[in-house]
């Protein structure tokens, strides 16, 4: 990579923006990740030191606390099946988006994001009316719907964007080698744009890993782990709040660790 | 890669998140016991002891409403039994079932006699069974006892030596140690409703800008002096006070719990201050309730039976502070925390001049903008310095207008009228 500049100042500003930045992400997780395994003693005391002594006592609490073990797996289950509904939905309408011309394609694109127009807690309610009735209350794939709804304007406009930046031609000189439509799609388009729909993987995966309302109010027996801790949380003792924090974010950062190949190659297309 | 791992996960997945578990578990629905500990304890300690198993599910009250409502709505009621304050019960009034025969038969149970006609809501029928109670209490830390005015008992204090005892500590210490749960989440308002208004006034709504209330706010602009400007972002007061912020502190007695069962040494409880009308103070009474069309009434019962006998009492009492309804011998093997604020309860509860004030009765949902009146007053008044004739004023008529729509009848400590509760 080029250097921008080349002035010392520079390279200064650059490093320590760097590192502001690096700080910014790190230290919350740091702090969440020490504070989960002092003892409440060392939590509320000062002086704070930078390397406590370890005690396992908080987070074991949760380890055994009824029902988190079944909570995290719902809200596994209920994350991958809003990335894989939302990829396979959005994808598509991306696509169509991205190559077709019909009527009413700009108000489509402005319909997407209208579901995002009404606060949950609006729709809750009549939701799970009709989720009762229709016997979705309760269930995963239910809450997964919900979630999808709500990661599926991204993803529908992120893989617009990504189907717009990679050229017709290459899709066309596939043609007249002899694939069809959907054999181009796959060899030739596909490949490309797969950093960007893993990106918005990840989005919908944590859209639905942090939904509380929905979820809270959609499941009585299959809780997702945000809704069977969240509210709980907000009123716990600081030691179990940062323990709580760590759980919640534990899963998704793995998660999000699993696919960084995708991510990294992401930004490579970006600067290409 | 990806695309293989999602061919291969997806029958499973879609099978497995259809399958609705099966299970004869009754839900027990609650506003109370949400802290995770508290949760876990009510569990472990309560609820195991109950044949037939059951599943405890603390919510917060935004989802608590929707949940019942949507159930309502649509005619599927999958909850069993519901647990919330006596505030939350009117505005699902018509989702419950009526629990007078249920109440037969716990006859044998010598229920609170005041706290099962709250249970009526004021309509004909027993809406619910009252479960557990609780109140305000204060805590203080030992180090502040040596400031404490001449001559101040400690088990019967004033609001003018807690002023003055306020005032030795910030003094002494160079720092305000006093300390109200006046933050987003905090209870302030009760303690404005339950223990500063009756205690001047002998009142909450009749007499709210009376010329005792105007000296009241005086007074109380004085003693906010000596308090942590901190308060304002407190919500369980045990937080400050286990770390050290704050010495003395007033707030729920389930809210000041992990700072007696974690410091029992060097933390104490007493009752709240008296006024010049005497100590008011505030029961908070929960109740037991079943929803209309509730899938298994007969379990429901059972619970609501198991909940209320004496020994269950005991262990909810120890797993999660909340005292008896029942008439009961406690036990001398408490947990410390229990032990320590249970003597505060009881001497507040019988002090000879003990001015008892209910929760609101009969706002409907009115109830959160009839608390918002207080919390503003108290803002505008004590926070921000405003004129406190001009804030009175205007307050009392907001308040005019709430007890108007929802027409309710005085409660105490109020004198009780026939229409809706004057406010002068």
């Amino acid at each position: 990579m080029k250097r921008v500049g080349g002035s010392s100042a520079m390279a200064w500003l650059f490093g320590a923006s760097l590192v502001i930045l690096c700080l910014w992400v790190l230290l919350p997780l740091y702090l969440l990740m020490v504070n989960s395994v002092s003892t409440p003693d060392q939590i509320h005391g000062w002086p704070k030191r930078l390397w406590p002594e370890i005690s396992f006592d908080t987070i074991l609490f949760f380890w055994n606390f009824q029902g988190v073990a079944q909570a995290m797996f719902n809200s596994i289950v209920t994350a991958v099946i809003t990335l894989l509904l939302s990829i396979l939905l959005g994808t598509p309408a991306g696509y169509g988006l991205a190559r077709f011309r019909f009527r009413g394609k700009n108000l489509f694109r402005i319909m997407v994001l209208m579901t995002r127009a009404f606060p949950l807690p609006l729709l809750a309610l009549p939701l799970a009316v009709v989720y009762l009735q229709i016997g979705l209350d309760d269930t995963l794939i239910g809450v997964a719907l919900v979630h999808t709804m709500l990661a599926l304007p991204f993803t529908v406009l992120v893989t617009f964007s990504l189907f717009l930046g990679i050229p017709r031609e290459l899709e066309e000189v596939a043609w007249t080698m002899g694939c069809t439509r959907w054999e181009a799609f796959r060899k030739v388009v596909l490949p490309l744009a797969a950093p960007g729909i893993a990106a918005s993987a990840v989005f919908a995966f944590v859209v639905s890993w942090n939904e509380v309302f929905a979820a809270a109010i959609l499941t009585v027996n299959n809780q997702t782990l945000t809704a069977f801790l969240v509210q709980s949380l907000d009123e716990s003792p600081v030691h179990l709040k940062f323990a709580g924090g760590l759980v919640l974010v534990l899963p998704a950062l793995v998660f999000i660790f699993a696919v960084r190949k995708y991510m990294f190659s992401l930004w490579g297309i970006a600067s290409r | 890669m990806f695309a293989s791992f999602i061919r291969k996960m997806l029958p499973g997945l879609l099978l497995f998140s259809m399958a609705t578990s099966v299970m004869a578990e009754i839900v027990f629905y609650s506003t109370q016991a949400r802290p995770l500990e508290e949760a876990q304890r009510m569990r472990d300690q309560v609820l195991s002891g109950f044949s037939g198993g059951v599943k405890f599910l603390p919510q917060a009250t935004g989802t608590f409403f929707s949940r019942i409502d949507a159930e309502q709505q649509s005619g599927q009621v999958t909850l069993g039994v519901l647990g919330a304050l006596h505030g939350q019960f009117p505005p699902i009034g018509d989702g419950l079932d009526s629990v007078d025969d249920v109440l037969d038969e716990l006859a044998d149970r010598k229920l609170d006699t005041t706290l099962v006609e709250l249970g009526r809501l004021g309509s004909g029928q027993q809406v619910y069974v009252p479960w557990m109670q609780a109140t305000y209490i204060m805590a203080a830390h030992k180090k502040a006892l040596q400031y404490l005015p001449d001559g101040a008992d400690i088990n019967s204090l004033t609001y003018a030596e807690l002023t003055t005892w306020g005032k030795n500590m910030k003094q002494a210490t160079g720092q305000p140690r006093l300390g109200f749960p006046a933050g987003p989440k905090g209870l302030m308002h009760r303690f404005l409703q339950g223990y500063l208004y009756p205690s001047f006034t002998e009142s909450v709504v009749t007499r709210f800008r009376s010329e005792d209330a105007r000296t009241m706010w005086e007074r109380f602009k004085t003693l906010w002096e000596t308090v942590n400007p901190r308060s304002t972002a407190y919500n369980f007061m045990q937080e400050p006070l286990l770390n050290g912020e704050v010495w003395v502190a007033f707030d729920h007695t389930a809210r000041l719990k992990n700072a007696f069962a974690r410091k029992p040494d060097e933390f104490i409880a007493f009752p709240a201050p008296a006024g010049p009308k005497g100590r008011g103070f505030m029961p908070v009474v929960a109740g037991l309730a079943i929803p209309r069309g509730a899938p298994d009434r007969k379990s429901a019962v059972r619970l609501i039976d198991y909940l209320t006998r004496p020994e269950t009492q005991i262990a909810t009492l120890k797993a999660i502070g909340f005292y008896p309804v029942v008439d009961v011998e406690l036990p001398d093997d408490l947990p410390a925390d229990v032990r320590i604020a249970g003597q505060a309860v009881n001497r507040q509860s019988r002090a000879t001049d003990a001015i008892p004030s209910l929760l609101p009765v009969g706002l409907g949902d009115q109830g959160a903008i009839f608390n918002k009146v207080y919390s503003d007053a108290f803002r505008q008044i004590v926070l921000r310095g405003a004129d406190v004739e001009q804030i009175l004023n205007r307050q009392s008529s907001a308040l005019k207008r709430i007890i108007k729509k929802s027409g309710a009848p005085c409660w105490l400590p109020d004198k009780s009228s026939s229409g809706p509760c004057p406010v002068h």
